[in-house]
Protein backbone atom coordinates (compact mmCIF):
# COMPACT_ATOMS: atom_id res chain seq x y z
CA UNK A 1 0.00 0.00 0.00
CA UNK A 2 1.48 3.23 -0.99
CA UNK A 3 1.01 6.08 1.36
CA UNK A 4 -0.30 9.39 1.10
CA UNK A 5 2.22 11.42 -0.75
CA UNK A 6 1.41 14.44 2.30
CA UNK A 7 3.04 12.22 5.16
CA UNK A 8 6.18 12.51 3.17
CA UNK A 9 6.25 15.95 2.31
CA UNK A 10 7.07 17.81 4.72
CA UNK A 11 9.85 20.46 4.20
CA UNK A 12 12.27 19.67 6.81
CA UNK A 13 11.66 16.18 6.46
CA UNK A 14 12.77 15.96 2.59
CA UNK A 15 15.14 12.75 2.96
CA UNK A 16 13.40 10.19 2.34
CA UNK A 17 11.53 11.66 -0.66
CA UNK A 18 15.21 11.96 -2.06
CA UNK A 19 16.05 8.60 -1.07
CA UNK A 20 13.14 7.70 -3.11
CA UNK A 21 14.12 8.95 -6.02
CA UNK A 22 16.32 6.80 -8.46
CA UNK A 23 20.30 8.06 -8.55
CA UNK A 24 22.49 9.88 -6.25
CA UNK A 25 20.39 9.73 -3.12
CA UNK A 26 23.67 11.27 -0.53
CA UNK A 27 24.60 13.68 -2.80
CA UNK A 28 20.84 14.93 -3.23
CA UNK A 29 19.68 14.43 0.09
CA UNK A 30 22.96 17.04 1.26
CA UNK A 31 21.89 19.49 -1.47
CA UNK A 32 18.19 19.62 -0.21
CA UNK A 33 19.52 20.19 3.50
CA UNK A 34 22.15 22.83 2.62
CA UNK A 35 19.63 24.63 0.62
CA UNK A 36 17.19 24.45 3.55
CA UNK A 37 19.91 26.06 6.10
CA UNK A 38 20.45 28.31 3.13
CA UNK A 39 17.11 29.45 3.02
CA UNK A 40 16.43 30.27 6.39
CA UNK A 41 19.26 31.89 6.65
CA UNK A 42 18.61 34.44 4.09
CA UNK A 43 15.24 35.20 5.83
CA UNK A 44 17.20 35.42 8.82
CA UNK A 45 19.39 37.91 7.02
CA UNK A 46 16.18 40.05 5.36
CA UNK A 47 14.76 40.23 9.08
CA UNK A 48 17.87 41.45 10.24
CA UNK A 49 18.50 43.85 7.57
CA UNK A 50 14.76 45.06 7.96
CA UNK A 51 15.61 45.79 11.33
CA UNK A 52 18.52 47.77 10.76
CA UNK A 53 17.02 49.65 9.27
CA UNK A 54 13.77 50.72 10.86
CA UNK A 55 16.35 51.19 14.11
CA UNK A 56 18.37 53.64 12.58
CA UNK A 57 21.43 51.97 12.03
CA UNK A 58 23.46 51.72 8.87
CA UNK A 59 21.68 50.06 6.88
CA UNK A 60 20.40 51.74 3.79
CA UNK A 61 16.84 50.98 2.58
CA UNK A 62 17.99 49.49 -0.41
CA UNK A 63 20.05 47.18 1.53
CA UNK A 64 17.17 45.87 3.35
CA UNK A 65 15.50 45.22 -0.51
CA UNK A 66 18.00 43.53 -1.49
CA UNK A 67 17.98 41.28 1.37
CA UNK A 68 14.62 41.06 0.94
CA UNK A 69 14.84 40.02 -2.74
CA UNK A 70 17.41 37.33 -1.82
CA UNK A 71 15.63 35.49 0.68
CA UNK A 72 12.80 35.47 -1.66
CA UNK A 73 14.12 34.10 -4.82
CA UNK A 74 16.02 31.54 -2.44
CA UNK A 75 12.77 30.35 -1.11
CA UNK A 76 11.37 30.25 -4.62
CA UNK A 77 13.89 28.08 -6.02
CA UNK A 78 13.80 26.14 -3.32
CA UNK A 79 9.96 25.45 -3.43
CA UNK A 80 10.47 24.58 -7.25
CA UNK A 81 13.14 22.12 -6.70
CA UNK A 82 11.10 20.36 -4.40
CA UNK A 83 7.60 20.26 -6.56
CA UNK A 84 10.47 18.79 -8.85
CA UNK A 85 11.44 16.31 -6.62
CA UNK A 86 7.48 15.25 -5.48
CA UNK A 87 6.89 14.95 -9.09
CA UNK A 88 10.04 12.63 -9.91
CA UNK A 89 8.81 10.55 -6.72
CA UNK A 90 5.12 10.44 -8.04
CA UNK A 91 6.42 9.24 -11.38
CA UNK A 92 8.54 6.57 -9.47
CA UNK A 93 5.45 5.60 -7.62
CA UNK A 94 3.40 5.33 -10.68
CA UNK A 95 5.92 3.14 -12.34
CA UNK A 96 5.94 0.96 -9.62
CA UNK A 97 2.25 -0.24 -10.21
CA UNK B 1 23.77 30.64 -3.86
CA UNK B 2 22.41 34.11 -4.35
CA UNK B 3 24.61 36.11 -1.60
CA UNK B 4 26.32 37.16 -4.42
CA UNK B 5 23.23 38.89 -6.38
CA UNK B 6 23.89 42.23 -7.19
CA UNK B 7 26.85 41.96 -4.94
CA UNK B 8 28.89 44.58 -6.96
CA UNK B 9 25.98 46.67 -7.74
CA UNK B 10 24.51 46.61 -4.36
CA UNK B 11 28.23 48.65 -3.14
CA UNK B 12 28.18 50.80 -6.03
CA UNK B 13 24.61 52.12 -4.39
CA UNK B 14 26.10 52.15 -0.99
CA UNK B 15 28.64 54.52 -2.12
CA UNK B 16 26.74 56.51 -4.13
CA UNK B 17 24.50 56.59 -0.99
CA UNK B 18 27.09 57.52 1.04
CA UNK B 19 28.37 60.48 -1.67
CA UNK B 20 24.85 62.05 -1.99
CA UNK B 21 24.28 62.63 1.76
CA UNK B 22 28.14 64.26 1.55
CA UNK B 23 26.80 66.29 -1.44
CA UNK B 24 23.57 67.35 0.37
CA UNK B 25 25.50 68.58 3.50
CA UNK B 26 27.93 70.49 1.53
CA UNK B 27 24.75 72.20 -0.13
CA UNK B 28 23.40 72.69 3.01
CA UNK B 29 26.94 74.58 4.52
CA UNK B 30 27.38 76.43 1.27
CA UNK B 31 27.45 79.71 3.34
CA UNK B 32 28.65 78.64 6.37
CA UNK B 33 32.02 80.30 7.40
CA UNK B 34 35.13 77.92 7.20
CA UNK B 35 33.19 74.78 6.00
CA UNK B 36 35.34 72.55 3.88
CA UNK B 37 33.27 70.14 0.87
CA UNK B 38 33.66 66.64 1.31
CA UNK B 39 33.74 63.77 -0.66
CA UNK B 40 34.71 60.21 -1.14
CA UNK B 41 37.42 58.95 -3.54
CA UNK B 42 34.42 56.91 -5.49
CA UNK B 43 36.69 54.82 -7.64
CA UNK B 44 39.35 53.69 -4.90
CA UNK B 45 36.41 52.76 -2.69
CA UNK B 46 34.23 50.80 -5.61
CA UNK B 47 37.74 48.99 -6.70
CA UNK B 48 38.92 48.27 -3.72
CA UNK B 49 37.57 44.72 -1.45
CA UNK B 50 33.81 44.64 -1.70
CA UNK B 51 33.30 44.77 1.94
CA UNK B 52 30.97 47.19 3.32
CA UNK B 53 32.81 49.22 5.57
CA UNK B 54 32.51 52.83 5.74
CA UNK B 55 34.27 54.57 3.02
CA UNK B 56 36.51 57.34 3.93
CA UNK B 57 35.43 60.86 3.76
CA UNK B 58 38.26 63.75 2.53
CA UNK B 59 38.41 66.81 1.98
CA UNK B 60 38.30 67.87 -1.71
CA UNK B 61 41.80 70.05 -3.12
CA UNK B 62 41.46 72.38 -5.57
CA UNK B 63 38.16 74.71 -4.81
CA UNK B 64 38.21 78.13 -4.97
CA UNK B 65 37.78 79.14 -0.70
CA UNK B 66 35.63 82.26 -0.36
CA UNK B 67 36.59 85.44 2.70
CA UNK B 68 35.02 83.14 4.90
CA UNK B 69 36.81 79.77 4.49
CA UNK B 70 34.42 78.43 2.52
CA UNK B 71 35.45 76.64 -0.44
CA UNK B 72 31.93 74.96 -1.54
CA UNK B 73 30.50 74.95 -5.13
CA UNK B 74 27.43 75.33 -5.71
CA UNK B 75 28.14 74.23 -9.49
CA UNK B 76 30.13 71.22 -8.77
CA UNK B 77 27.37 70.06 -5.94
CA UNK B 78 24.60 70.57 -8.46
CA UNK B 79 26.06 68.51 -11.41
CA UNK B 80 27.27 65.53 -8.60
CA UNK B 81 23.35 65.67 -7.19
CA UNK B 82 22.14 64.78 -10.57
CA UNK B 83 25.08 62.15 -11.66
CA UNK B 84 24.90 60.31 -8.53
CA UNK B 85 20.76 60.04 -8.49
CA UNK B 86 20.82 59.03 -12.02
CA UNK B 87 23.66 56.61 -11.71
CA UNK B 88 21.84 55.26 -8.97
CA UNK B 89 18.63 54.69 -10.35
CA UNK B 90 20.41 53.04 -13.38
CA UNK B 91 21.94 50.59 -10.66
CA UNK B 92 18.70 49.94 -9.18
CA UNK B 93 16.84 49.22 -12.38
CA UNK B 94 20.05 46.78 -13.34
CA UNK B 95 18.99 44.86 -10.09
CA UNK B 96 15.39 44.47 -10.56
CA UNK B 97 16.29 43.13 -14.31
CA UNK B 98 18.76 40.50 -12.66
CA UNK B 99 16.07 39.57 -10.09
CA UNK B 100 13.45 39.60 -13.02
CA UNK B 101 15.67 37.24 -14.63
CA UNK B 102 16.64 34.69 -12.19
CA UNK B 103 12.56 34.44 -10.95
CA UNK B 104 12.21 33.87 -15.03
CA UNK B 105 14.72 31.44 -14.99
CA UNK B 106 13.39 29.92 -11.69
CA UNK B 107 9.75 29.24 -12.89
CA UNK B 108 11.26 28.15 -16.52
CA UNK B 109 12.08 24.93 -14.80
CA UNK B 110 8.67 24.78 -13.88
CA UNK B 111 7.25 23.78 -17.20
CA UNK B 112 9.92 21.68 -17.48
CA UNK C 1 22.28 56.49 8.87
CA UNK C 2 20.46 56.44 5.48
CA UNK C 3 19.29 58.56 3.16
CA UNK C 4 16.39 59.80 5.16
CA UNK C 5 18.74 61.68 7.23
CA UNK C 6 20.35 63.92 3.90
CA UNK C 7 16.27 65.37 3.30
CA UNK C 8 16.99 66.52 7.55
CA UNK C 9 20.31 68.29 6.18
CA UNK C 10 18.77 70.18 3.24
CA UNK C 11 15.66 71.16 5.12
CA UNK C 12 17.97 72.63 7.85
CA UNK C 13 19.81 74.20 4.22
CA UNK C 14 16.26 75.57 3.50
CA UNK C 15 15.63 76.84 7.10
CA UNK C 16 19.48 78.80 7.32
CA UNK C 17 18.35 80.70 3.86
CA UNK C 18 15.45 81.60 4.56
CA UNK C 19 16.34 83.21 7.70
CA UNK C 20 19.27 84.99 5.72
CA UNK C 21 16.89 86.02 3.04
CA UNK C 22 14.74 87.26 5.61
CA UNK C 23 17.38 89.48 7.37
CA UNK C 24 18.46 90.54 3.85
CA UNK C 25 15.10 92.00 2.85
CA UNK C 26 14.71 93.36 6.01
CA UNK C 27 17.77 95.22 5.68
CA UNK C 28 17.10 95.89 1.88
CA UNK C 29 13.64 97.99 3.24
CA UNK C 30 15.09 99.55 5.49
CA UNK C 31 18.21 101.23 4.02
CA UNK C 32 16.88 104.56 4.51
CA UNK C 33 15.07 104.32 7.70
CA UNK C 34 16.62 107.00 10.38
CA UNK C 35 14.63 106.55 13.10
CA UNK C 36 14.17 103.05 15.22
CA UNK C 37 12.29 102.86 18.24
CA UNK C 38 15.52 102.25 19.85
CA UNK C 39 16.81 105.14 19.28
CA UNK C 40 18.68 106.04 16.15
CA UNK C 41 19.18 104.69 11.95
CA UNK C 42 18.13 101.20 11.52
CA UNK C 43 21.25 98.69 12.14
CA UNK C 44 21.85 95.77 9.63
CA UNK C 45 21.49 92.15 10.77
CA UNK C 46 23.25 89.51 9.88
CA UNK C 47 22.79 85.59 10.35
CA UNK C 48 25.67 83.81 11.37
CA UNK C 49 25.76 80.17 9.99
CA UNK C 50 27.43 77.35 12.04
CA UNK C 51 27.36 73.32 11.36
CA UNK C 52 24.94 71.13 13.19
CA UNK C 53 24.16 67.86 13.20
CA UNK C 54 21.14 66.40 11.44
CA UNK C 55 17.76 65.18 12.83
CA UNK C 56 17.88 61.40 12.13
CA UNK C 57 14.58 59.97 11.86
CA UNK C 58 14.90 56.49 13.55
CA UNK C 59 17.77 57.47 15.67
CA UNK C 60 19.84 55.18 17.44
CA UNK C 61 22.51 54.52 20.09
CA UNK C 62 24.06 52.79 17.63
CA UNK C 63 24.08 55.35 14.90
CA UNK C 64 25.31 58.20 17.09
CA UNK C 65 28.36 56.92 17.94
CA UNK C 66 29.35 56.38 14.12
CA UNK C 67 31.65 59.21 12.98
CA UNK C 68 29.52 62.27 12.18
CA UNK C 69 29.83 62.35 8.33
CA UNK C 70 27.19 64.70 7.25
CA UNK C 71 26.20 67.89 8.97
CA UNK C 72 23.65 70.46 8.41
CA UNK C 73 23.17 74.21 9.07
CA UNK C 74 21.99 76.50 11.55
CA UNK C 75 21.67 79.85 12.18
CA UNK C 76 23.91 80.08 15.50
CA UNK C 77 22.94 83.64 16.17
CA UNK C 78 21.98 87.15 14.43
CA UNK C 79 24.55 90.04 14.74
CA UNK C 80 23.42 93.03 14.49
CA UNK C 81 25.82 95.81 13.15
CA UNK C 82 26.58 98.04 16.05
CA UNK C 83 29.38 100.12 14.28
CA UNK C 84 28.87 104.03 13.67
CA UNK C 85 26.09 104.89 11.44
CA UNK C 86 26.75 106.65 7.86
CA UNK C 87 26.55 110.38 8.23
CA UNK C 88 25.27 112.29 5.41
CA UNK C 89 25.02 115.72 4.80
CA UNK C 90 20.97 116.84 4.54
CA UNK C 91 20.50 120.31 6.55
CA UNK C 92 16.90 119.90 5.43
CA UNK C 93 16.44 116.40 6.99
CA UNK C 94 13.74 116.36 10.19
CA UNK C 95 16.58 113.77 11.87
CA UNK C 96 19.35 116.16 10.99
CA UNK C 97 22.07 116.84 14.10
CA UNK C 98 23.11 120.75 14.59
CA UNK C 99 25.70 120.22 11.89
CA UNK C 100 23.03 119.10 9.35
CA UNK C 101 24.43 115.67 9.08
CA UNK C 102 22.05 112.79 9.00
CA UNK C 103 22.73 109.67 10.51
CA UNK C 104 22.08 106.53 7.89
CA UNK C 105 22.30 102.65 7.93
CA UNK C 106 25.23 100.69 7.02
CA UNK C 107 23.68 99.33 4.50
CA UNK C 108 25.22 98.79 0.65
CA UNK C 109 21.49 98.10 -1.24
CA UNK C 110 23.41 96.29 -4.36
CA UNK C 111 25.45 94.07 -2.05
CA UNK C 112 22.31 92.51 -0.44
CA UNK C 113 20.81 92.24 -3.40
CA UNK C 114 23.62 89.94 -4.75
CA UNK C 115 23.54 88.50 -1.60
CA UNK C 116 19.30 87.98 -1.49
CA UNK C 117 19.87 86.26 -5.18
CA UNK C 118 22.61 84.16 -3.46
CA UNK C 119 20.09 83.22 -0.95
CA UNK C 120 17.44 82.21 -3.12
CA UNK C 121 19.89 79.84 -5.79
CA UNK C 122 21.30 78.17 -2.67
CA UNK C 123 17.91 77.18 -1.01
CA UNK C 124 17.17 76.24 -4.61
CA UNK C 125 19.88 74.30 -4.87
CA UNK C 126 19.12 72.69 -0.91
CA UNK C 127 15.20 71.87 -2.20
CA UNK C 128 16.91 69.98 -5.67
CA UNK C 129 18.96 67.87 -3.27
CA UNK C 130 15.37 66.98 -1.53
CA UNK C 131 14.03 65.88 -4.48
CA UNK C 132 17.13 64.11 -5.96
CA UNK C 133 17.39 62.28 -2.28
CA UNK C 134 13.43 61.38 -2.59
CA UNK C 135 13.45 60.08 -5.75
CA UNK C 136 16.25 57.84 -4.61
CA UNK C 137 14.48 56.51 -2.10
CA UNK C 138 11.78 55.84 -3.92
CA UNK C 139 13.99 53.76 -6.04
CA UNK C 140 15.00 51.49 -2.92
CA UNK C 141 11.49 51.08 -1.86
CA UNK C 142 10.68 49.89 -5.89
CA UNK C 143 13.29 47.56 -4.94
CA UNK C 144 10.90 45.63 -2.64
CA UNK C 145 8.80 44.42 -5.23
Amino acid sequence: MIAPISSHIALPALAPVAGATAGSGQDFQNLLASSIAGVEQRQTDAKTAVNSFLTGETEELHTAALAGQRAELSLELFLQVRNKVVQAYQEVMRMQM
Amino acid sequence: MFDRLGGSLERYMDLLSVRQKLVASNIANSDTPGFRTRDIDFQAEYQGALDSHLPRTEEVLGLKTKNDGNNVSIDREARLLSENALRFNLAAQLMKSQVRDIRNAIQEGKAG
Amino acid sequence: MSLFSAISVSASGMEAQRTRAELLVENLANAETTRTPEGGPYRRKDAIFETQAPEKPFHSVFAAQLQQQNQGVAVSEITVDMREPEKRYQPGHPDADVDGYVAMPRINPAEDMVDLIGASRTYQANVAAISAVKDMIQRSIDLFR
